[in-house]
């Protein structure tokens, strides 16, 4: 705020953009605001295990080595990235049309339950098998997620209500019912007592193993080519065109003859159906059957990823690996003393610094050569970018 | 009659702290701040109310202890989402993910447990075996119903969840007023996880709030956004859940595995409500929309 300007706007438009201009152009501000901010959430969290009268440099060393440290810790960081990149895209392709879909957990949650039972009641040879399984998982979480579709364009109900309370039913009728009564196995011996849990699934619908002596599947590709197909269809495609147009602004994109309806509705089935994949790489990848204790919360992690990735397809494989690398790492911080659960304070002060975009824009600006400009930012999520 | 009985009993005793937090729901989102952080509120309060009470010795300064980490927690959603505008879904979100992430951590320095703390000095019990949250919140709904449409500050809260433009006009200063609105929202959220953990259980548990923040929001929602209504849905919500357990002892339920779908319920009802009432059951006009004042 304090420098002058010093040279007429005339001649600073006309001059060719410096390197530094260009770098931290305001296009990419969003990439490095997320950079910022897991940059700074990590430094935090340094300060806090120091604070706490832990070795730090340990800690972050046990925590690169547990993430990337050989073929079986990139085997776990593979298997939670997969599903946080999912989850992310999940959430990013209903901020496209402008729907905050706070519902990817429940959407991810009938999807695992789908592809349990799928995994279990298909018989078919093991090249079908797991596309069956995947595909009904699909079907599931974008059901779930035509819900609130439907409530916000036909009912005007705020998604971001639905959302949260179709998560507490979906939890709450598959963990507390379904899965402990209905679908439970029964115990041989009494049949009183059943078991919490779905049976397991057949050996042909379990995701295939690519490395020995690791627990590295099919998923991981599974999310990558998902990602990429998604990045495509809304960056190349016409009907990808519409759907940012329905999300930017609906009441342009209606005089211009595009059905919002329809797109949110497609939109919202495409998200669900990404979280119902998450769900099933979950269960056919490591769980292989739907367990009576399932508390995943990768659904809310999905808002993080995808918030932090700027809500594009790239930006949510980006920060998905990241945090499945955090994730996967921080098993090991239990090495020196510290709950694995740190991995979610990493997370949660990384979203928390990356929601006020205006946090960064001050130094950005700076870093930009330019003077700080607090009026051009437009604080609103979605995150919008241009054809 | 027993069983209506032992249902009215429970319901006063685990009420407490989804009315208190729905309540917090009403203040924040009247003035026009949306509040999905009610859950991480709940949550930090929860647990200083705890760690206050185990370090004094007394319940009492737990319980605002709880408030005021509450409070604390509302103020860096008020912070974020006033004074550097962030969308304001976005911040109660990473608030909730801060508080599940720092919460548990905390527990593990300061117990050396990532389950649950050490079992703190409870809320003495008076009258029917009650402790002060019930009364809290069974008065509370009044004075807030009072306060909220019968003051002038009242007053200049609503409108600036409606109209914040034409608030500012008449010399309310609309940030300020949202940010005291969104503290008094995490006292309330954080008096309510203080009630959970200080009031209920008589230590913390690392999975507390379990949800109990998004319900209140459910109920704030179920209640159309005032006071009264809000406190009544939540205590529906508390009554449902307790004739649940109640009919589970009766009936032998378990066996049949129904409790999910009481728990359900009460979402599957708000949801219902929403649907089918959307144009009564409406949120204060300028909740969520970010506000800038002029001339900056």
């Amino acid at each position: 705020m304090s420098e002058p300007a010093s040279t007429p706007a005339a001649t600073a438009t006309a001059a060719p953009p410096s390197w530094r201009a260009r770098l931290f152009a305001p296009s990419r501000s969003p990439l490095w605001s997320a950079a910022f901010a897991v940059t700074l959430a990590l430094l935090v969290c340094f300060l806090a295990i120091l604070a706490t009268g832990k070795d730090p440099v340990a800690g972050y060393g046990y925590l690169l080595q547990g993430a990337l440290g050989g073929p079986r810790p990139f085997g776990e960081t593979a298997i939670k990235a997969a599903v946080l990149m999912l989850t992310g895209l999940s959430v990013g392709v209903a901020f496209t049309v402008g729907l905050f879909n706070i519902g990817a957990e429940g959407q991810l949650i009938w999807g695992a339950l789908a592809a349990a039972v799928a995994g279990r009641a298909l018989v078919l040879p093991a090249p079908l098998a797991v596309p069956a399984a995947l595909l009904c998982a699909a079907l599931a979480g974008a059901l779930w997620g035509l819900i609130p579709a439907w409530l916000k364009t036909a009912r005007g109900v705020h998604e971001v209500i639905s959302t949260i309370l179709l998560n507490w039913i979906a939890i709450h009728l598959v963990h507390s019912w379904l899965v402990a009564g209905p679908l439970a196995i029964a115990a041989t011996t009494n049949s009183d007592v059943s078991v919490a849990g779905t049976a397991p699934i057949r050996p042909e619908a379990e995701l295939p193993r690519l490395l020995f002596n690791s627990r590295l599947d099919l998923g991981l590709p599974i999310a990558l080519g998902l990602a990429l197909c998604v990045g495509l269809f809304l960056s190349r495609t016409r009907r990808g065109f519409e759907w940012r147009a329905a999300g930017s602004n609906p009441e342009a994109a209606r005089a211009q003859g595009v059905p919002v309806a329809r797109c949110v509705a497609e939109a919202m089935a495409l998200s669900g159906a990404l979280s119902g994949v998450a769900g099933a790489l979950l269960i056919l990848g490591t769980e292989h059957r739907y367990p009576g204790v399932f508390r995943t919360g990768y659904g809310f992690d999905g808002i993080a990823v995808s918030l932090i990735g700027g809500g594009t397809a790239a930006g949510s494989v980006l920060a998905g690996f990241f945090f499945g690398a955090i994730r996967a790492g921080a098993t090991r911080l239990q090495l020196v003393g510290i709950h694995p659960s740190f991995a979610e304070l990493i997370q949660g002060l990384a979203v928390l610094l990356v929601a006020a975009p205006r946090l960064f824009h001050p130094l950005l600006a700076r870093l930009r050569g330019n003077r700080v400009t607090l009026s051009r930012i437009t604080p609103t999520l979605p995150q919008k970018d241009g054809p | 009659m027993n069983l209506l009985g032992n249902a009215l009993l429970s319901l006063l005793e685990f009420a407490p702290p989804l009315v208190l937090a729905a309540l917090g729901g009403v203040l924040s989102e009247k003035a026009g701040v949306v509040n999905i952080g009610l859950e991480g509120m709940m949550r930090f309060g929860a647990f200083f109310a705890v760690a206050v009470a185990i370090w004094t010795g007394s319940p009492w300064l737990g319980l605002v202890g709880g408030a005021l980490a509450g409070a604390a927690a509302a103020g860096v959603h008020a912070v974020l989402s006033l004074r550097f505008q962030a969308n304001q879904v976005v911040s109660g979100v990473a608030l909730n993910l801060v508080a599940l992430g720092l919460i548990t951590f905390l527990l593990e320095v300061l117990f050396g447990s990532a389950g649950v703390s050490p079992p703190a000095p409870q809320l003495a019990r008076g009258s029917f075996g009650l402790a002060a949250p019930t009364w809290i919140a069974l008065a509370l709904p009044f004075v807030f119903h009072w306060f909220l449409n019968h003051t002038a500050t009242g007053l200049r809260i609503r409108a600036v969840g409606e109209k914040p433009r034409a608030a500012a006009t008449l010399g309310v200063d609309v940030l300020r007023l949202r940010a005291f609105c969104v503290l008094g929202s995490g006292v309330l959220a954080g008096l309510g996880g203080g009630a959970l953990s200080v009031g209920i259980l008589g230590q913390f548990d690392a999975r507390m709030p379990a949800g109990q923040g998004f319900m209140a929001l459910a109920a704030m929602v179920f209640g159309r956004w005032t006071p009264l209504g809000a406190a009544g849905a939540a205590a529906f919500f508390a009554l449902a859940e307790a004739l649940q357990r109640q009919l589970g002892f009766a009936l032998h339920a378990a066996d049949l595995h129904l409790e999910g779908l009481f728990l359900a319920l009460p979402y599957a009802l708000t949801l219902l409500v929403l649907a089918v009432g959307s144009t009564r059951s409406r949120a204060p006009a300028a909740d969520g929309v970010p506000y800038e004042a002029e001339g900056r």
